[in-house]
C-alpha cells in the first residue's frame, strides 16, 4: 500500500502490496502479508546494505502486455527492476543476493493444472540463474501462507506462518 | 447504454488515480500521512448507498460540479471527527472544531483540494479537461443532506456505478469517502468513447443485481437451516476491482474457509470466509457431541463439519444464480482451509490473472444477530464466462425469475 508523505532518516516499516515492488536501505523493514501462491522475491546487496522486496502474482511477465506498468507483479520483471533500482541507490550487480518464500499450493482444483504456485518459484529460479544472480535461500511450496519479512541492513527475510508451521529465519 | 470490461478498467484507473492524486494533496496541505486504501467500482441500489449513511453519524461534505470531460456531482464525505482532526492539523489549534467560520472555510478549502486531485486523476486518464464548480460545504446525518437534491443522484431501485475510494490518515482514526455521480447522458457519451467491443447492455446489470441477491439469501437460508443460527445478509455489492485488491482487502487474520471452483456459464471460484470464533460457533452449532477442548486445532471432524456446511451454502448460492440466468453450474467438492487471509484469495487471484487484470466480485456478508457467525463470501466469475452469460440473459425474464428452489431440493447436491 503506497504511503503519501513520512519522516526522512527514521527507520519505517513498508507495506509491499501484491504486485509492488519496494527497494530500501539500512534497518526499513519490507512486508508482506498472506502469500499463499504468490512469491516474495528478496535481493539485498550485503555490502552496501541495499534491498528490495517483490510480491509477485505470475510467472511470465515477458508475454504479457501490461508488464512495463507493473514489473512487480511478474516473477521475471520483478527481479529485473528490483536489480536495477538496487544499483541505481548504489549496489553492485554482482554482490547481489536473493532469497525467496511463498508459491504455496493451498487448493488442488482442476482449473489449476500443475499448480500456482509452482509456476511462481520454478520461474523466479530460472530468472535469477540467468541474471547470475545467487538463490542463497528459499522457503517455498507446501500448502500453507506465509507473512514475510525483510530488513536489508541484515538481509534477513523473516518467514511466519500459522501455528503450526511457526516462524522460520532465512 | 452499454459497457463493457476495457471501459469499466479505464473507471477503475481513474478511481485509483484521483485517489491517489488526493491524497498526495492532502498529505503536502496538513503535512498528515496518509495512504489510499482499497478502490473499487461499486454497482449499488440506491437504497445501499443511502444506507451508507444511516449509522447515526454527523457527517461533513464538500461538494463541487464537474462539466466537460465528465458531467456530474463529486462529493467529499468525512464524518465530523475526521474532519476536525484535519482541520486541527491545518490550523496549528487543538480547539479548532468546525463551528465558526474560519474552520468551515478551512474544510472547505481542503475538500476543494482534494476533489480537485481527484479530478485532475480522471482528466489525466481521460486525456480531458474538466470544469469544476465553486465547492459547497455540507454537513448532515442522512444522505440526502448531501444529494437529496441531484438528479443524476440514483432512486432507491436503480442500479448506480459508484467511484468507492477510501484515503486514510496513518496511525489516526480518520478516514474519507468519495462519491462521483455521474449524469446519465455525459456517462453515456463516455463509455460509449472507452468501449473497445460490443459489451454489455446497462440494463443487464439487473440480472447481476439479481444474482447477487438471490445467490445472497440462499446462503444466509441454508446457513441457518445447518446451524440453527439466525442469520441475514448484511451487505451484498457487487464490486469491479483489480485483481490484486481483492486479497488487500481480505482481513490480516487467520481465517476459516471453504473454497470451490464451480463450472458452467458462467464458471470461476467461490469462497467462503469465517473468522476463527464463527467457525468454532459454527462447529459447536453443527458438532453439538464434541465436548469443548481449549486447543485451537480444528478436529477432523470440525473440518468436515465446515466443509459440509460450505457445500451446501456453495449449492444454495450457484442455484440462486443458475436460476436468474436460466443454466446449470456445477461446482467441486469443497476444499478446507485454516490460514492468514490473503493466502486464501491470492491463489484465485493467480489463476485468473492469467487471463484478466479486473475482476466483478460478488462480494456478501452473512451475520448473525447476538452470536459470533460472520461469513464472508467472495464469488469471483471467469470474466469472458460472465459476459457471455448476461449477454445470453433475457431481461424480461429478471422480473419473473422466482425465488430459488426450496432448501429440501438442495439436499441430493
Amino acid at each position: 500500500m503506497k504511503t503519501y508523505g513520512s519522516e526522512p532518516g527514521a527507520p519505517e516499516s513498508v507495506q509491499v502490496g501484491i504486485s509492488e515492488l519496494v527497494v530500501s536501505e539500512g534497518n526499513d523493514t519490507l512486508k508482506s502479508y498472506g502469500l499463499g501462491s504468490c512469491l516474495a522475491i528478496a535481493l539485498y546487496d550485503p555490502g552496501v546494505a541495499v534491498g528490495g522486496l517483490a510480491h509477485t502474482m505470475l510467472p511470465d511477465g515477458d508475454a504479457a502486455e501490461n508488464s512495463d506498468l507493473k514489473p512487480g507483479k511478474y516473477v521475471d520483471t520483478a527481479i529485473r527492476a528490483l536489480l536495477r533500482r538496487m544499483v541505481e541507490r548504489g549496489a553492485t550487480y554482482t554482490d547481489v543476493e536473493a532469497k525467496i518464500a511463498g508459491g504455496s499450493d493451498m487448493f488442488q482444483f482442476e482449473s489449476f493444472g500443475e499448480g500456482v504456485g509452482k509456476r511462481n518459484a520454478v520461474a523466479a529460479r530460472e530468472e535469477l540463474e540467468k541474471l547470475g544472480v545467487p538463490l542463497v535461500a528459499e522457503d517455498v511450496g507446501g500448502s500453507h501462507g506465509r507473512t514475510v519479512e525483510f530488513t536489508p541492513e541484515t538481509g534477513t527475510l523473516l518467514i511466519k506462518g500459522n501455528e503450526d508451521i511457526g516462524v522460520t529465519e532465512l | 447504454m452499454k459497457l463493457d470490461v476495457n471501459a469499466l478498467g479505464t473507471f477503475y484507473r481513474m478511481a485509483q488515480e484521483g485517489a491517489g492524486l488526493a491524497a498526495g494533496r492532502l498529505t503536502q496541505m496538513t503535512g498528515v500521512d496518509t495512504q489510499v486504501g482499497v478502490t473499487k467500482l461499486n454497482f449499488m441500489r440506491g437504497t445501499e448507498i443511502r444506507h451508507d449513511f444511516d449509522d447515526g453519524v454527523e457527517n461533513v461534505g464538500v461538494r463541487v460540479e464537474l462539466s466537460g470531460g465528465i458531467d456530474g456531482h463529486s462529493i467529499l464525505v468525512f464524518d465530523r471527527g475526521s474532519a476536525e482532526t484535519i482541520i486541527e492539523a491545518l490550523l496549528g489549534d487543538s480547539n479548532a472544531g468546525l463551528g465558526d467560520e474560519l474552520s468551515q472555510s478551512a474544510a472547505t478549502e481542503l475538500g476543494q483540494i482534494m476533489n480537485n486531485g481527484f479530478v485532475d486523476g480522471w482528466a489525466d486518464v481521460l486525456e480531458t479537461a474538466i470544469d469544476v464548480s465553486t465547492p459547497e460545504f455540507q454537513s448532515g446525518t442522512t444522505a440526502s443532506d448531501f444529494f437529496g437534491d441531484l438528479e443524476e443522484a440514483p432512486g432507491d431501485d436503480d442500479l448506480a456505478l459508484v467511484f468507492q475510494s477510501h484515503i486514510e490518515a496513518v496511525g489516526a482514526e480518520t478516514g474519507f469517502r468519495h462519491y462521483l455521480f455521474p449524469e446519465h447522458e455525459s456517462m453515456a457519451v463516455l463509455l460509449e468513447r472507452l468501449r473497445s467491443n460490443e459489451g454489455i447492455e446497462y440494463d443487464k446489470l439487473e440480472g447481476f443485481d439479481r444474482m447477487a441477491e438471490q445467490g445472497a439469501e440462499e446462503v444466509a437460508k441454508t446457513a441457518t437451516t445447518l446451524t440453527g443460527i439466525d442469520t441475514t445478509v448484511e451487505i451484498r455489492r457487487l464490486n469491479f476491482v483489480s485483481l490484486e485488491a481483492i486479497p488487500q482487502e481480505v482481513a490480516n487474520e487467520p481465517l476459516v474457509g471453504v473454497a470451490f471452483e464451480f463450472d458452467g456459464t458462467p464458471s470461476g471460484y467461490l469462497l467462503f470466509l469465517f473468522d476463527e470464533q464463527s467457525a468454532r460457533e459454527i462447529v459447536d452449532a453443527m458438532v453439538p457431541m464434541e465436548t469443548d477442548d481449549e486447543t485451537d486445532e480444528f478436529t477432523e471432524m470440525d473440518r468436515s463439519a465446515i466443509k459440509e456446511l460450505g457445500n451446501i451454502m456453495a449449492s444454495g448460492f450457484l442455484d440462486g444464480w443458475a436460476n436468474v440466468l436460466d443454466t446449470t453450474i456445477d461446482h467441486s467438492t469443497p476444499e478446507f482451509i485454516h490460514d492468514i487471509g490473503a493466502a486464501a484469495v491470492d491463489p484465485v487471484v493467480i489463476q485468473l490473472g492469467e487471463s484478466q487484470d479486473y475482476a466483478f466480485v460478488f462480494d456478501t456478508t452473512v451475520v448473525a444477530d447476538g452470536q459470533a457467525f460472520d461469513c464472508d463470501v467472495y464469488a469471483i466469475p471467469d470474466e469472458s464466462d460472465l459476459e457471455r452469460a448476461l449477454n445470453d440473459l433475457d431481461v424480461s425474464r429478471i422480473d419473473e425469475t422466482p425465488t430459488t428452489a426450496e432448501f429440501a431440493d438442495l439436499e441430493g447436491t
